[in-house]
């Protein structure tokens, strides 16, 4: 009873002890200092004795032993429900030479693939685009366009534009004989003396005269420009 | 159908003996965000004078919002103009601008503007020249939109502003424009941005149009072709704007589409906005103007702003 300040203390022990300081952190009775402080104390301690203290000053909070994550904060994509609002954030790329109404619908296929955005997600708002990325307004709404189109999103009147199809996805077992075969052609490749560069010129050119061919299927598949996407 | 915000025929503007401008005929077609680009003394400022009221033309006419001429009460209530360097009287307060600007017009948000230059941490008791020139900037372009215009008239409206201070002045003018499908019509000098910016271009150079139209639309017409140098006179198919020759290879920026044949061993890129206005600032005798041959190889969906912004 009056000897267990020498027990060694565990990782769950410290973890719940910083939720608890985090707790007084955020109602405001300790400064970043001091909270910045204890933590640092409270993951070095080793026994209980070096725990002691750190609430000396504090009221009894009762906090739980794991904190509250704040609301979209960590987490992984397609994980869980979500706020209201779009899970992504578009970006530009002045130097890409990719006209800007590309850039956006290929960050939404992008995070089709990835998984950021599933069905029934909400693109941004066009004016919150407008204001974030100081773009015009018609580029947004062309690209939108574009997606709708595509068939990968349907605008709702007055609420604004949601996801309404995946891409066409290959399945996983299929995905990893194709890139199989893929590293061997590589391994090919390299041995007749191609570097990077060289690979990926002749894989372009290959696969564009390979579309031409089969008559523009990557663009009925919503993969323009995104062609190698599939296969790495 | 859609008006023209701006639209002027024969227009011309004499200082003197000189001509500022002469023979402009325009029709900007209502809800786009236009830039007028040119080198310095090409005409831009006169322009945007003649068409906000300031200057009377000395030839042809002008008319804003359909069909109002210049000037007159109608298109004055209309249209609001944020002059160069964004001028300010610098000893009133911000409240002070706002009251003076509601007194002065026919029609003046009050709520809009006040809420906004809360937005923008803008106190309204400090004295308009103790701003940053960012804030100055945003208070002009306040002031100017809280006279709720369906044309925004703007002369250089970024080129004294830092990169954070441009970004944020132009995501307000263009929330405006998504917001309330107000028409913007802006002098630039900062080609990078354009692009991002604009979807209706206008070139002056020596106080004539020589480009204008919508920038999709001017795109898709022109490509860049790269090839032998010693074949580059040999080209005639399309009309070349402008040529870089090295010794041995030449890029050719020509009038031609996607779908134009390619001399065999030329390459053919499509052009950036940039690239496009560059070459024709290099030859100021060659025009790209709309007309009735002015092809348009993109849907025609491109320029109009539909439903979902309003």
């Amino acid at each position: 009873m009056y000897s267990d300040q020498h027990l060694r203390v565990s990782d769950a022990e410290r973890e719940a002890v910083c939720a608890r300081l985090a707790e007084h952190f955020a109602a405001g009775r300790l400064d970043q200092a001091e909270f910045d402080d204890r933590v640092g104390r409270a993951m070095s301690a080793k026994t209980r004795a070096d725990l002691r203290g750190l609430f000396a000053d504090l009221p009894e909070t009762g906090a739980p032993a794991v904190p509250e994550l704040p609301r979209g904060g960590g987490g992984t994509p397609g994980d869980g429900p979500r706020g209201p609002g779009s899970p992504i954030e578009f970006r530009l790329d002045a130097a890409s030479g990719v006209p800007t109404y590309l850039q956006l619908v290929h960050q939404v296929e992008h995070a089709l693939r990835l998984g950021y955005l599933t069905l029934g997600d909400q693109l941004p708002k066009v004016r919150d685009v407008v204001a974030s990325l100081a773009i015009n307004p018609n580029t947004v709404l062309k690209a939108y366009k574009e997606l709708e189109t595509k068939g990968l999103t349907a605008g709702r009147p007055g609420q604004g534009t949601f996801i309404q199809a995946t891409l066409g996805q290959v399945a996983l077992p299929e995905l990893a004989g194709l890139r199989k075969s893929l590293l061997g052609w590589l391994g090919t490749a390299d041995a007749a003396g191609l570097d990077q560069d060289g690979i990926v010129a002749l894989f372009t050119s290959a696969l564009r005269d390979f579309y031409k061919r089969r008559g523009g299927t990557a663009e009925r598949r919503g993969a323009a420009g995104g062609g190698t996407e599939d296969v790495a | 159908m859609t008006m023209n915000i701006i639209e002027t025929s024969g227009l011309g503007k004499r200082y003197g003996s000189t001509w500022a401008l002469r023979e402009c005929t325009l029709a900007i077609p209502a809800g786009h965000v236009a830039a007028l680009v040119g080198p310095n003394g090409a005409g831009k400022t006169t322009l945007l004078n003649l068409a906000v009221g300031l200057a009377d033309p000395s030839a042809g006419g002008v008319t804003v919002l359909g069909d109002k001429p210049a000037g007159s009460p109608a298109a004055l209530d209309g249209i609001a103009f944020v002059a160069q360097d964004t001028p300010l009287y610098k000893n009133l307060s911000a409240a002070d601008m706002l009251h003076l600007t509601r007194n002065l017009n026919r029609r003046f948000d009050q709520r809009y503007a006040e809420s906004r230059l809360g937005e923008l941490g803008i106190p309204l008791n400090r004295k308009a020249g103790k701003l940053s020139g960012g804030q100055q900037a945003q208070l002009a372009l306040t002031l100017a939109l809280g006279r709720r215009p369906r044309l925004l008239v703007l002369d250089e409206p970024v080129a004294m502003l830092d990169p954070v201070a441009r970004h944020d002045f132009m995501a307000t003018v263009l929330t405006a424009a998504a917001d309330d499908g107000v028409s913007v019509l802006l002098s630039s000098h900062v080609l990078a941005e354009l692009e991002r910016v604009a979807d209706y271009l206008i070139l002056l150079s020596l106080g004539r149009v020589q480009v204008a139209g919508e920038v999709d639309g001017l795109l898709a017409c022109h490509r860049l072709l790269t090839g032998p140098a010693a074949e580059a006179d040999r080209y005639t198919e399309r009309p070349v704007v402008h040529a870089r020759r090295g010794q041995a290879q030449a890029h050719l920026l020509v009038r031609a589409g996607a779908d134009d044949p390619v001399p065999p061993g030329w390459e053919t890129h499509p052009v950036d906005l940039e690239e496009l206005v560059m070459a024709y600032l290099r030859e100021p005798g060659a025009a790209a103007l709309p007309g009735p041959a002015r092809g348009r190889a993109l849907p025609p969906e491109t320029g109009e702003p539909s439903e979902v912004t309003r």
